[in-house]
This record gives C-alpha cells, structure tokens and sequence, in this order.
C-alpha cells in the first residue's frame, strides 16, 4: 500500500539523518559550552544576530588566550523567534534544551522581556545561570514580582542582567526629552507590549515629575497597519515631541514614517528606547532607519548600556574584523554576558568543580555573590541582590541621515551613570 | 484472516479496552522508542518526552476541533479562543496573581466548563448560519478573544500575561519544570479518557446526528433531529476540549500571555485535522502527533541534515521559518488530492469521493464501522 | 421598480448620511484618513461580494491577494521603473508613471487571480463546501510566506513619488494624494457598474451568479465567466494595494490578514453579493476604525468591527443593502 511505501521512505530518510547530523547533547569530556537564547530569524534577527555575534567573539577570544585550562569553549546557540517574531513557547522549549545540554555552563540571553518570563522558571530550576544582554522589565528582578519565577528554588538568584531596566530607561528618556530637547509637552504611543507599556509608564511618570505634560497617550498593537488616524487626533493638542514606547519590530518605525506625514508631526523630535534605537544604518533589514526612510530624521533614542567602551579597547575592530560588519547596540554587553559567565567556569575549573551540575552551580554563585567585580569589555561590572547591574548606564544616540554615505546612521550623543535603586 | 484485520475486528467490537490499552502501549513505548537511534540522536529522553507533553495539547486541540469540524462537519476558525478561555480560567484559579490556590485537577473540569459556556454563548446565535459564514464568525471570535485578555490589562495584566500559574500536585508529588515525566503520564491519561469519551459519543445517538447532519442537514432535520441542539452539543464539547488542553498548557508553561493564542494556533490544529482525516478519532490523533513533531524536531534536522551536507540552495533555507508555507501546500494539496486525510474513516472517505465521481452504492454502515 | 427605486433612495440616504456625519465627527484632517482607508476596503470588499455571488465562495486568500498588489506596485516601482523614494514634480510624468504602476499592478494581480482559481478552486467546485475554503486558508498562507521569502518579514518602503501637497480649504489643509486616491477609487467603481451593468461579459456574470445551471443552459461559458469574475476582482485589490503602498508609504507581508478580515466584514454589512453594498460598506468599516483612533479607543477596534460583522451576520444577514434572503444564511 502507498502508506507503507511511504512509511519505509520516512525511515530510510530518519536514519540517514542521524548519520549526517550532529549530536546536541553533551559534548566531548573537554568542551564546556556557553549558551544563546535569542531571536535570531525573521524580523528580529537585526536584534538576534550581533548579539550572538558578540558572545561568539569573546569565546574566540577566550579560546585563543586559553583561559580555561584543559577545556575548550564552544557555543550552542537557540532562536526564538517563530514565524519571524520571539515567542515565549518557543523560549521554554529552548531553554529545556540548554538546561538538557549537560556541557552548557550558562546561557546568554534571552532579547525579551516576555520570553523570560517563560524561561527562568526552567532555567532556575535547572540550576542553570542566565545573563540577559537586553531585557529591561523590572519584574525579572525586583521583588516581589521576580519570586513567581522561581518556584523551583526561591531562594537561588540565576537571572542577571546588564540592561539598564525600563525603571531607569523611562525616566533617563523623559528628562532627555524635557532638559536636552526643551519639549514641554509630549505625545506617547506604545505597542501594546510587556516592554512598551512598561518604559512608556516610566517615561509618562517621571516626565510629569520634571514638570511637562503628557498631551495623550495611545496603545496600537503591532498588528496596525494604520497610525494615521491616530496621529491626525492626537496633532491637535501640539505636542513638542513624540516618545514611541516600543520597538520597530511591533510597528514603532511604520508609526514614525507614517506620523511625518501628518501635520503638526512633520519636524518635531521622536524619542523611543532601545527597540527603536537599534543603531541599525540605513540599509539594513528592519533597522529604524530602513523602515522610515527620510522620516527618520530628528529621531532620538536611548540605549540601556554604556556606549565608551574602556579606553583601549579593540573590540569594535575585533569585532568588524571577525564579522566584516560593524557591531550592534548590544553586541559589547553579550560579550561581557559571556565574560561574566566564563570567569564563573574558569574559577569553578580551578576547584576542581568540573560535573555539570556542580559547574553550573559555581557559575551561578559566582555570578551573583555580593561584591563580585568582573572586568568586562564595557568596564567593571557587579551585580546586586536581585541580578541588576549596581552601575546602570544608559547612552543617547540621534539620526543622522547623512551618515554612512547616505544611507543614514545613528549618532552617539552622550551617556550617563545612574545608580541602582535598589542597591544595598 | 491477518493478525492486522483481527485486531481491527476486536477493536470494533470492544471500543474501550482497545483506546485504553492503546493508550497505555503508547505511553509506555514512547519514552523507550526515543532512547533508540536515529531519534536518540535528535535530542535525549527528558526533551522528548517534555516534547511529547507540549503535542498532546495539540492532540487534544485537534481532537476537539475534530469533533466540530469532522463529526458535526462545522468549520470553527476561531478555535484557539477556547484554548485562551481554558488557560486563563486556570491563570485565575491558580496562580499568585490573583491569590487563588485552586488545585489543578478540578480546574481541569472548571476550565473545560468555562469554555464550553463560552461555546454555547458563542453558538447559540450563529450557528444557524451557512457553513462559510459561520467559519467567518468563528474567525472573528477567535481574534475577539485574545484582543480581550490582552485589552483588560487591569483584569489580566495585558500584554504581559499572568506568570506565577501554579503546576499539578498529586499525592505530595509536586509537577516541577525540572521533571517532564509526570507531567507526559498525565497527559497521556487524559488523552486515553477523553478519546474514550469522543468514541463513546460517537457510537451514540448524539454521534449518529451529527453524522446525519454533515451529510445533509435538511434530510436531518426532518427526519426529527433537533439540529440546533446538536450543533450546539458539538461545539461545547469541541470547546471543552480545548478549554482541558489550555488548563494544562498553562500549568506546565507556568504562564499565560495573550499572544499564545493567535490565529496560528487555530489554522496549526485545523491542518492537523484536515491531514489526519477529519471524522477519524485516531487518524487526528496520529495526524496532530506527527505535525508536530515535524514541527518541533524535524524541520530543525532538516536545517542541520542540509547544513551539514552542504547542498547549494537548500542550504540557506530555514524550513523552521517556513513550517507555515508547508502547511498551506500541504492543505492545498490534501484537498485537492486526498480531501479525506491521511488517515481517513472509510466513511467520509466514501463521502468525499462520491460526491466527485457519482458512486451509486454505498455499503450500508453497521455499528462497528460507524464512524471508524 | 418600486423595490428598485426604494433601494436606491436607501443607498442614497446611507452614503450621504454617512459622508456628512464622518465630515462632522472627524474633522477634515481625520476625514480624509477616513476617506482614504474607505477606499481601500470598498475596492477589497468589491473582490469578496463578487467572487461570492458568483461561486458561493468565501476567499480567504483575497486580502492577502491585496497585500501581493501591494508588493507588485512597490517591484513595478522600484525594479522596473527604477523611482527613488523621491516626490515627482512633473504632472505628465507622474501621470504616465501612476497609469503604469496602477495598470500594470491590475493586469498582474488579474492574472495571479485568475491562476489560483484555475488551480486551487475549479477543481473543488462540485466538493463539499469545507473543501475549498480549507484550500482558500492554505493558499493565504503560501501568498503570505512566499512574499515573507522574496522581500523578508520587516516593513518593507515604497517609493513615495506623489508629492504631498496641500490644498487649504473647508478649513484645514487636504492632501491633493488624498483626492487622487479616491478619485481612482470611485472611478473604477463606476466603472464595474457599468461592466456588470452594460456588457455582455457583466450579464453572463449576473446570470452565473443569480443561477449557474439556467445560465449554462443559456450558453454562457462557466469557466470563463467565473474566470473573467476572479480576474477581475484580484484587479481591484491589486489598485486597492497600490493605494496603500503610495499613501502609508510601508507594506508588510501580513498586511492582508486584518485589512482581508475588515474588508470582508464591509461585504457582509453592505450585503453580500451587492457591489454597491460592498462599496458602501467598505466606508462604514473605514468609519468605525477612524472613529476609534480618534476617539483614543484604536485598541478595541478590532473587537468593535469583529462585534459588527457578528451582530450583521446574526441579526440582518442579507446586509444593510441586501433583499431578505428567503432561507436562512
């Protein structure tokens, strides 16, 4: 019958797929792997990929130094994105499968606020250290909202992060808005999202805190295809600026395009966060700067991380050397993501810790004790109780639609130190 | 007679000690057939058998959806807001944002009544409507739904979903993130007894009606069935289905956001039972299994297998971004094609291609075929 | 006639009312965004009453069938016409490239049309009605993801050639783009009108719809009729994603999944199988959806349109142009 004959075909083609592809877990006795768990296809791979890229550099970089005596480091790498957007599912399920992978030590990642959630439940479960480059929501980390994602062991922080959350990104936002831009008064549009609606609040609250306005505030998924209508309302309250409290990939760079064409929108300074900053140049795939085109003039944003790498730094040339592109808004960080975790595995190799789960531990604990400093591409860092970085940075970029040839690029324009809230 | 052909006569005579020891040889050669290569090479046991409990809500959908869609013959394009309905009842019920601390084996029973509620509210007004009208108004639902849990924000939290959704407890045992197996025994559990269940009402008057009514309504009802009833009957229990499915998908993922419920969802399960063969319980049980293990391992073999070998242009595919494109030829080339499945119930299979070739004789249905 | 004349009295009244009360709620400004979007669904829902009056049909791919216009007149603009994304000044030459881009747009998505009905409907047309509505999801899925494999899954620019000039009157600045749309859009609604109403092809069409096998009896050619019908309702979404492209200046490959969704609802609110209905209803939809976004509740209209086309199809299924259906929809 045609079934079997198709029945035998599918295990023909099963086995000579075992034959040819390679096995994910475990690894030879002497490699030890470093995680990524990022968006990597689709419309978010501009955010996925140099992030990957940087965690990929510093374990070259390691390996060439041979820092960890004995051992090589290798990466296993996850997406995801499904359908060409991060899907906390698809999270989970990756994430069971780093924390199968005995010879994974720790995980950079995940880009999502809303795929962490999904994830640290089986991270800390599994015992397994994240270290997110990106992830801005407060939730993660500051209690009592991080507790529900550790069920397994309250107890055992193992989500840090470098991002400065959206409690910092918000308000270093609005006070850029209100001091450097000299806008008074401001109209928000968020996408509906974890991250979006999260910084937008903050913005809205310390912006009035400063003495400006909120004119009016609109929510539009990511969905809308129309910001028109919205804009045309919302111009007849004048607003000085406009603050898009998303991202591009859920529709902030079609609302900026869209939004100069309306009146009262078209010369105003637009501000958004790091999902609308993505330093991206005009040119490449889903960048800002790409999406909106010659609206992208006069657009400001933040990033969560600091911009002046160490004087003496190489990275950026390692970087474009190894990759043949300049790096991403969060390429730096994931790199001292995958320092912080590699001086973890070096310390706990020099014990003598070298079963999986003990050397999971070890980096865990390492990562979180109180007054550890790591000495990473952006600088000294350390992290406080709850996983937060204690010298959280955020650096202000502008368009420049001269920039790289015409194409258009973003502009550093200054960075700032902030301090932890909830610093002990 | 062969072994095969015996076997199929005792499994129709003796309908539930064949589902229930099917399930249970199911359950217990799984976890062992993935210790053996090639598929020992894919990933280990623990990522299997989590895999495994991750499809069996797909079967379960796509078992509920077969009931409307296969056995009642009505096309619900919105059927993943059941699946929402059944999982935020238990984000409710169980998890530390609401303080609610309701154990999860009768929320499994108070999820599916919710959504089954919602399948009458849902079904009362329209379901007198044509066939594509209704898969319209259904689709509408499905998008109504989750724009709800994800507009309310201060009653479900929006956009960022209900976290801290309790796990399964029985007897002390606590379901953990770090164990898949109670988790896969439990579902396979509730796969034996809810497919038990269907075949039950199948064999039924009630089974009987809808069969009636998928193939001529009008002859349906005058010969005394109440169809407005049936259909109704048809809907809830489609969407009681799901509303179980959506109870124990938020309890093993430990959160529930509004954007897991999208119309991906809904086309996901429909093509399950499209490709399984509609009206055939354990065709859409196979078909939603195999769909998504294909989904889940095989495609991302493929990329590797491709990779690997280096062949020109298929290495620079990504089949795992592409798994919608195959499911639209897929679905595109089933009904032209094999309309009746891959797995079909020799009834529909007759259904189908009779109304295209004008076949006379049908063989008259004997209760152990009904429905097969 | 009287029915008739009643009828059209009635299509009168709703339009005018509609434009009047839209003109006053909204302002100019918003009016014209309203105007605009109205166009777009009329044109989409025009594809979606047509096909379904002929063959009974409801296309789930026509609106993703509306989002390829839109990727062909952004390829037309940007590959073979080679513009950059720059306004041109030159009335004849913006003319001469609008009629090329628009043309060339209609004929290709004409054609496209034509193709999926040969392959993917025709076969089923004697199936049980879930077999080609399941094919019509499928084909919407493969449009979708085979745009999302040529152009990538990110907004994608379109050249922005018309000039965005203003006109200052009734009170606030009017976009000359926004007339021009418009005006295309009630040109080529007349113009099908006229096709269905005057043309021999237009009657074989009306008497496939109002009973296929008389018509065959008749002498009319099934195949090609329900041919003509398809081609020409992808051409009309195909203007109607030309109209996007040039006036959001952005196109997406899931453009077509709400914009299909609203465009079908517009079919069944102005009566399903009534061009002018679908006309009308297109603008209603727009309506509700400008209203929202004005009214700071952009968030629920999906669920306020969703809601209508549930309350349409529930409690007046023949539409707000439709005759009473004698058996229930």
């Amino acid at each position: 019958m045609r079934l079997t004959r198709v029945g035998a075909f599918a295990v023909i083609a099963l086995v000579a797929f075992s034959a040819c592809s390679s096995t994910p877990q475990g690894g030879g006795g002497n490699t030890i792997k470093i995680g990524t768990e990022l968006p990597m296809s689709g419309a978010e791979t501009a955010n996925g990929e140099p992030t990957a890229n940087g965690v990929k550099l510093a374990i070259k970089q390691s390996n060439a130094k041979k820092e960890i005596t004995g051992y090589t480091l290798d990466i296993n790498v996850q997406d995801d994105a499904v359908n060409g957007a991060h899907d906390p599912q698809q999270g989970a399920t990756n994430m069971h499968t780093l924390v199968a992978d005995t010879s994974v030590a720790g995980v950079v990642g995940p880009f999502n606020s809303s795929v962490a959630q999904s994830e640290i439940p089986i991270s800390n479960a599994g015992g397994l250290l994240q270290c997110s480059p990106a992830n801005t929501n407060t939730g993660l980390t500051y209690p009592p909202d991080a507790l529900q994602y550790r069920p397994n062991n309250p107890t055992k922080i193992n989500y840090i992060r470098l991002a400065a959350p959206d409690s910092i990104q918000g308000p270093a936002g609005a006070d850029y808005v209100f001091n450097d831009l000299k806008a008074k008064t401001v109209y928000i549009l968020d996408d509906t999202e974890t991250f979006g609606v999260g910084v937008g609040d903050s913005f809205a609250a310390q912006f009035k805190k400063d003495g400006g306005t909120i004119t009016k505030r609109d929510s539009a998924p990511k969905s809308t295809t129309d910001y028109t209508p919205l804009f045309t309302a919302a111009a007849a309250a004048k607003p000085d600026a406009v603050y898009l409290a998303g991202t591009t990939p859920t529709g902030m760079g079609l609302a900026l395009k869209q939004a100069r064409t309306v009146a009262g929108f078209e010369t105003i300074p637009f501000m958004g966060p790091d999902g609308v900053a993505d330093l991206g140049p005009g040119g490449t795939t889903g960048a800002t700067i790409t999406v909106a085109g010659a609206a992208a003039h006069d657009v400001h944003g933040t990033v969560a991380g600091i911009h002046d790498l160490p004087s003496g730094s190489t990275f950026v040339a390692d970087y474009t050397a190894e990759f043949g592109k300049a790096p991403g808004a969060y390429s730096a960080i994931a790199y001292a993501c995958a320092q912080v975790i590699i001086a973890g595995i070096k310390s706990a190799v020099a014990a003598g810790k070298t079963d999986p789960a003990a050397l999971r531990e070890a980096v865990r604990a390492n990562s979180v004790a109180a007054g550890n400093k790591f000495d990473t591409v952006i600088g000294p860092v350390s992290f406080d109780k709850n996983g937060d970085i204690t010298t959280p940075y955020m650096s202000f970029y502008k368009t420049d639609l001269t920039a790289n040839g015409g194409k258009g690029g973003w502009v550093y324009v200054k960075q700032q130190a902030f301090t932890d809230p909830n610093a002990s | 007679m062969t072994w095969w052909t015996r076997l199929r006569q005792f499994a129709g005579e003796h309908r539930s000690i064949a589902v229930l020891g099917g399930w249970v040889l199911v359950g217990a050669l799984l976890p062992v057939l993935v210790l053996v290569p090639p598929f020992s090479t894919f990933q280990e046991q623990s990522l299997w058998l989590g895999g495994f409990a991750n499809a069996g809500v797909f079967i379960l959908l796509a078992l509920g959806l077969n009931i409307v869609v296969g056995l009642a013959g009505l096309l619900d394009l919105g059927y993943a807001a059941f699946f929402a309905i059944g999982s935020y009842a238990y984000a409710f019920g169980a998890s530390s944002f609401t303080g609610q601390h309701i154990p999860f084996w009768p929320m499994l029973i108070i999820g599916a009544l919710a959504a089954a509620t919602f399948g009458i509210l849902l079904g009362a007004p329209t379901l007198r409507l044509r066939g594509d009208y209704l898969a319209i108004v259904t689709l509408g639902f499905g998008e109504i739904v989750p724009a709800i849990f994800l507009n309310a924000d201060s009653l479900t939290r929006g956009t960022n979903g209900i976290g801290g959704v309790a796990q399964p407890e029985l007897l002390g045992l606590k379901f953990d993130f770090s164990n898949p197996v109670p988790f896969y025994v439990t579902m396979v559990a509730i796969l034996a007894i809810v497919m038990l269940f269907i075949y039950r009402l199948q064999a039924s008057r009630l089974g009987r009606a809808w069969m009636a009514i998928r193939e001529d309504e009008l002859a349906a009802a005058s010969s005394g069935i109440n169809t407005v009833t049936t259909k109704l009957l048809a809907f809830a229990l489609g969407a009681s289905t799901a509303g179980l499915a959506g109870v124990f998908n938020a309890s093993k993922l430990g959160i529930v956001t509004p954007d897991q419920f999208g119309f991906a969802v809904s086309f996901t399960v429909l093509a399950m039972v499209v490709l399984g063969g509609m009206g055939n319980v354990w065709g859409v049980a196979v078909g939603a299994f195999v769909l998504y293990e294909i989904q889940s391992v095989l495609l991302k073999q493929l990329n590797q297998f491709f990779h690997g070998l280096h062949v020109p242009v298929l290495e620079n595919i990504d089949f795992v971004q592409y798994q919608f494109l195959l499911y639209g030829l897929a679905l595109v080339g089933m009904m032209l094609l094999r309309p009746e499945g891959l797995f079909p119930s020799r009834r529909r299979q007759q259904e189908l291609h009779a109304a295209s070739e004008e076949i006379a004789d049908v063989p008259p249905p004997t209760s152990a075929v009904a429905g097969e | 006639m009287r029915t008739d004349r009643t009828r059209a009295l009635r299509t009168v009244a709703i339009v005018a009312g509609l434009l009047v009360v839209s003109f006053v709620i909204l302002g100019v400004q918003q009016f014209q965004n309203f105007l605009t979007l109205g166009a777009i669904y009329a044109l989409v829902a025009l594809g979606y009453t047509m096909v379904y009056g002929i063959i009974e049909l409801i296309n789930f791919a026509h609106g993703d069938v509306f989002m390829v216009g839109a990727f062909v007149s952004m390829w037309i603009m940007t590959v073979p016409l080679g513009l950059a994304d720059r306004p041109i000044n030159d009335p004849i030459q913006l003319t001469v490239v609008l009629l090329a881009v628009v043309i060339g747009t209609m004929v290709v998505m004409g054609l496209i049309g034509v193709i999926i009905e040969r392959f993917a409907y025709r076969p089923l047309r004697h199936a049980p009605r879930l077999a080609p509505l399941i094919t019509a999801i499928g084909v919407s899925f493969i449009l979708q993801n085979i745009i999302q494999a040529i152009f990538s899954s990110s907004p994608i620019a379109v050249p922005q050639i018309f000039p965005r000039v203003k006109l200052d009157l009734l009170g606030g600045s009017i976009g000359v783009l926004n007339i021009f749309m418009v005006l295309v859009a009630l040109l080529l609604m007349v113009a099908l009108q006229l096709f269905v109403g005057r043309t021999r092809l237009g009657r074989a069409m009306r008497a496939t719809a109002q009973d296929r096998e008389a018509a065959e009896l008749m002498g009319v050619d099934i195949n090609q009729t329900i041919a003509i019908t398809f081609f020409i309702a992808a051409a009309l979404a195909g203007s109607a994603g030309v109209i996007q492209g040039l006036y959001f200046g952005s196109i997406q490959f899931n453009l077509g999944f709400f914009a299909g969704l609203f465009a079908f609802t517009a079919a069944v609110l102005g009566g399903i199988g009534n061009t002018t209905g679908a006309a009308v209803g297109g603008f209603i939809i727009a309506f509700i959806a400008v209203l929202a976004a004005q009214l700071g509740y952009s968030r629920w209209s999906e669920v306020a349109i969703f809601t209508v086309l549930i309350l349409v199809l529930v409690f007046r299924p023949s539409g707000l142009l439709g005759q009473a259906l004698g058996e229930r929809a």
